[in-house]
């Protein structure tokens, strides 16, 4: 390989350590190119490569027959030179270390572009902290791709939370190639706002609390307790499902150890009262997703609450790998975001 | 890649907090190990009694739920009684023992979180001794209430060079150390710092018997002295520091000075006596001259050395003493044993750590260091600081550097140079002229030629009782046994005169009993080896 051939990424620039890793493996598969990411979160506490980096390297590997050079514990260098993506059956164990969404969210892109059918299970954890949980994935992401033209389902077998894990996701991918621009400024009228409380081995009180705290903090909103079963548990989730006519949005919260159920419905209340204060098509988590699909579309563009840190460096990252431009336009109470 | 291998005790109280889901949301030591983030556990060997094998299933069940990369295997060690320091180490070490480790490919931890304290002990023992190729594993449970249950780990390498700041410690108390054995004089010879680093160990790591070789004066006696110091500051010995002079050990009296006597045991023996080696029980035993040491004595040193009980002199019954020995010689006593002048087997004993001290002259590069060294300790002993003016110094220094400063008594005669300059100076300095008329004394000293040397490396305290006349006279007598190859070739030389007077000449046994009066033959004067 041609060393100019080889895209070098800073692992300690900006936010994010584990995005831009991730960021980089969908589209090194997708594009071909081989990368090295050197200085692996060199800034932080435990620098170097996590367990969850390497699951995610892992799938990758298995999935394109990568050459992959220090994906090791506490690796601070990573170079990954992709091979062809191979449809088929995977399935990935990957315990309690990361989240089966972060996985699928590297995996499935790859898969788009894949010679033939796909089904992915990955086990573990379906519902964990600082990851999307399975249900915005299903009902905020998924749904956006498909309008794109990318087809695939997911399924939920059973719930996983930290630290228990022991869930499942399985995904099921047709080949379609390069998504269809996405157009998305205008959310459209406001259909409904639904207040959900996930219960495993948690007692259902909690759910009525996080559900009564959400109702005060948004007005009159549906109501829905999902009580699982309690070998599925320990584990709670406040979600609140925004359905405009153009998008639906998904925004959580994780009950844990030590934190009221007021204060978990209080977090996810919070974000999907200012997602609905705005005129914002998409919320930050969102748009980490759809700067990616966009991109690969090679024009698009949609709306979002704000531009974090992630979204920044996610950007600087799809602009390595892909002949594209980013436009950040600033709008009355939105950014818009748009490829050309 | 490397694997990691974890091997521990299945927690019975920490890891055993039930069979609800409640279980995840606090801290199981061997749950949360496999947790980390930073560390994958490719196996786990979870020791456990065979009354646990439900709480071991359990628990290696939900390791494969949280770490699919995790494998469990269990290995049933039962106890009578956890508790009891011999019976665990004597299980740990079996297993130790027959554990296949493949260190080639498998990096261990034992983890020393769960099991009794009596278990935590013998972890660390087997470690250490490395029984088990192992790092130390700890867990610890979160801090705070709200922190995750996995709670954290630390790996603790018992190659404790490792650590900065431990590594930092040790260095500075090594350098205390050697310092210490060096009496502060900041000496500049590496042969000797190189030496003294050497002793340092170990006199740190062995009871072993140490022989120091060097010339008279080289400071084997005061080196001795600082091991026992250490040593003693070690708390590696609790006894007395015991010093004796082989050379001054005669007939009878030596047995009885070394080992002791009961009453009676010969004319005169009218009270016992204990002897110097049972002084030294538990102490430091330095004998200088052992070379000087008559046979039978070093058969008894020798038993005495190895089975730390001896007879003394006259007793049936034995006694026992341990002690810790340092033997000095100037002689070669390999060329004794060659000899049969000294036991091979007290030699192949005692010369297990052989240092050489090297003479003064060797080491003209400490020779400044020591003049400040000796400057101090004349301020400490006599209330007077005496200093150099800076051109006597540059000449002191220039002449004591040199070829022509032969120091043939080496430390002992520079200390006794310095102490004259210092007693004879004026007003606290030391002038050009004091160090013109040092010097001249010293040429005086070495112009004499080796025999005041001689007599007394030959003699070694003894010299000192000698009258001036009977000196003078036997370092003349020396002088010419050393230029002659044969008894009677000296003999004849020194009894030309009268030997013509005579019908038969008997010189060569005149010389010989002159000699023997100073308890010296020709063959020792003649093996003294030459100071280089």
């Amino acid at each position: 390989m041609k060393p100019e051939h080889l895209i070098a990424l800073d692992g300690s620039e900006g936010e994010g350590g584990g995005q831009v890793l991730r960021s980089s493996l969908s589209l090194s598969m997708i594009t071909g190119t081989p990368f090295r990411i050197d200085r692996i979160r060199a800034k932080r506490a435990k620098p170097g490569l996590l367990r969850q980096h390497l699951t995610a390297v892992e799938a990758a590997r298995a999935i394109c027959g990568a050459k992959v050079e220090g994906a090791e514990l506490g690796s601070s260098s990573l170079q990954f030179i992709p091979g062809p993506i191979q449809g088929g059956d995977y399935r990935f164990a990957i315990g309690s270390a990361g989240s089966c969404t972060l996985v699928l969210q590297t995996a499935l892109p790859a898969l788009w572009f894949a010679d033939s059918a796909s089904r992915i299970s990955v086990s573990g954890g379906t519902h964990n902290q600082a990851a999307p949980p399975f249900d915005f994935l299903q009902r905020a992401w998924a749904p956006l791709l498909a309008r794109m033209g990318i087809r695939q389902s997911l399924q939920l077998n059973r719930h996983g939370f930290y630290p228990a894990g022991g869930g499942e996701i399985v995904a099921s991918i047709e080949p379609a190639g390069k998504p269809q621009p996405l157009d998305l400024c205008e959310r459209g009228e406001l259909l409904g706002v639904r207040g959900e409380a996930l219960v495993a081995a948690v007692p259902v009180t909690v759910a009525n609390r996080e559900l009564d705290r959400l109702s005060a903090q948004l007005g009159a909103i549906e109501r829905q307790i999902r009580e699982l079963p309690a070998r599925e548990g320990p584990g709670n989730v406040a979600l609140v499902e925004v359905r405009y006519a153009n998008v639906t949005e998904v925004l959580t919260a994780f009950g844990e150890k030590g934190r009221s159920a007021e204060l978990v419905a209080d977090d996810a209340g919070q974000q999907a009262r200012l997602y609905m204060a705005s005129s914002a098509c998409v919320d930050e988590h969102l748009a980490d997703q759809l700067a990616l699909a966009i991109a690969l579309a090679g024009s698009g563009s949609f709306t979002t609450t704000r531009v974090s840190g992630h979204l920044s460096t996610n950007i600087e990252v799809i602009e390595k790998f892909l002949p594209v431009e980013f436009t950040l336009t600033e709008q009355a109470d939105a950014i818009k975001v748009s490829v050309a | 890649m490397r694997k990691t291998v974890v091997i521990g005790f299945l927690g019975t109280t920490l890891d055993n907090i039930g069979k609800s889901q409640q279980r995840w949301e606090r801290w199981r030591p061997t749950v949360g190990l496999c947790q980390q983030d930073d560390l994958i556990v490719h196996r786990l060997e979870l020791l456990h009694d065979s009354r646990m094998r439900g709480l071991a299933e359990r628990v290696k069940h939900d390791i494969a739920a949280i770490s699919p990369e995790t494998e469990v295997c269990r290995t049933e060690v039962d106890l009578r009684n956890p508790w009891d320091f011999e019976e665990v180490y004597a299980a740990l070490h079996d297993y130790a023992r027959t554990y296949s480790f493949n260190t080639d490919e498998e990096d261990y931890l034992v983890h020393i979180t769960t099991g009794t304290h009596v278990a935590q002990i013998c972890w660390f023992l087997l470690t250490e001794a490395h029984y088990l190729p192992a790092r130390l594993l700890q867990t610890s449970p979160p801090r705070k209430e709200k922190e995750d249950q996995r709670g954290t780990y630390a790996v603790i390498d018992l190659d404790l060079s490792r650590y900065d700041k431990i590594a930092t410690r040790f260095a500075r108390e090594h350098a205390e150390t050697m310092s210490f054995l060096k009496s502060g004089i900041a000496t500049r010879s590496p042969r000797f710092n190189r030496m003294i680093e050497q002793i340092e160990r170990v006199a740190g790591r062995s009871k072993a018997p140490m022989l120091l070789i060097g010339p008279t004066g080289a400071g084997k006696s005061f080196l001795a002295r600082r091991l026992y110091e250490l040593k003693k500051s070690r708390r590696q010995l609790a006894g007395r520091f015991v010093e004796v002079n082989c050379a001054t050990l005669r007939g009878d009296s030596a047995m009885s000075t070394l080992f002791g006597h009961v009453k009676g045991a010969f004319t005169g023996a009218l009270t016992e006596r204990a002897g110097l080696l049972r002084a030294a029980d538990g102490g430091l035993l330095f004998l200088d001259e052992i070379g000087e040491l008559g046979l039978d004595e070093q058969a008894m040193l020798l038993k005495a050395i190895e089975e730390k009980r001896f007879f003394p002199f006259g007793s049936d019954r034995e006694v026992e003493s341990e002690f810790q020995l340092i033997a000095g010689t100037h002689r070669d006593l390999k060329q004794w044993v060659a000899e049969g002048k000294f036991r091979e087997d007290l030699y192949a004993r005692i010369n297990m750590w052989t240092f050489e001290l090297p003479g003064l002259a060797d080491r003209a590069e400490d020779i400044e260091p020591n003049l400040d060294f000796e400057l101090a300790r004349f301020a400490q002993e006599h209330g007077e600081q005496v200093r150099f003016n800076t051109e006597a110094k540059r000449k002191y220094l220039s002449f004591a550097t040199s070829s022509d400063a032969r120091w043939t008594g080496n430390f002992r005669e520079l200390s006794a140079s310095i102490t004259r300059l210092a007693t004879l100076a004026e007003a606290g300095r030391i002038s050009e002229a004091g160090v013109d008329e040092e010097i001249d004394r010293l040429r005086r000293t070495w112009a004499g030629g080796d025999e005041a040397g001689e007599v007394e490396a030959l003699l070694g305290e003894a010299a000192a009782e000698l009258d001036l006349f009977d000196r003078m006279q036997l370092e003349s007598v020396i002088r010419v046994c050393q230029q002659c190859h044969s008894l009677s070739e000296a003999g004849r030389k020194l009894f030309a005169m009268s030997r013509q007077e005579k019908a038969k000449a008997n010189d060569a046994d005149r010389l010989r009993k002159y000699l023997a009066r100073f308890e010296l033959d020709f063959a020792r004067i003649r093996r003294q080896p030459a100071e280089d």
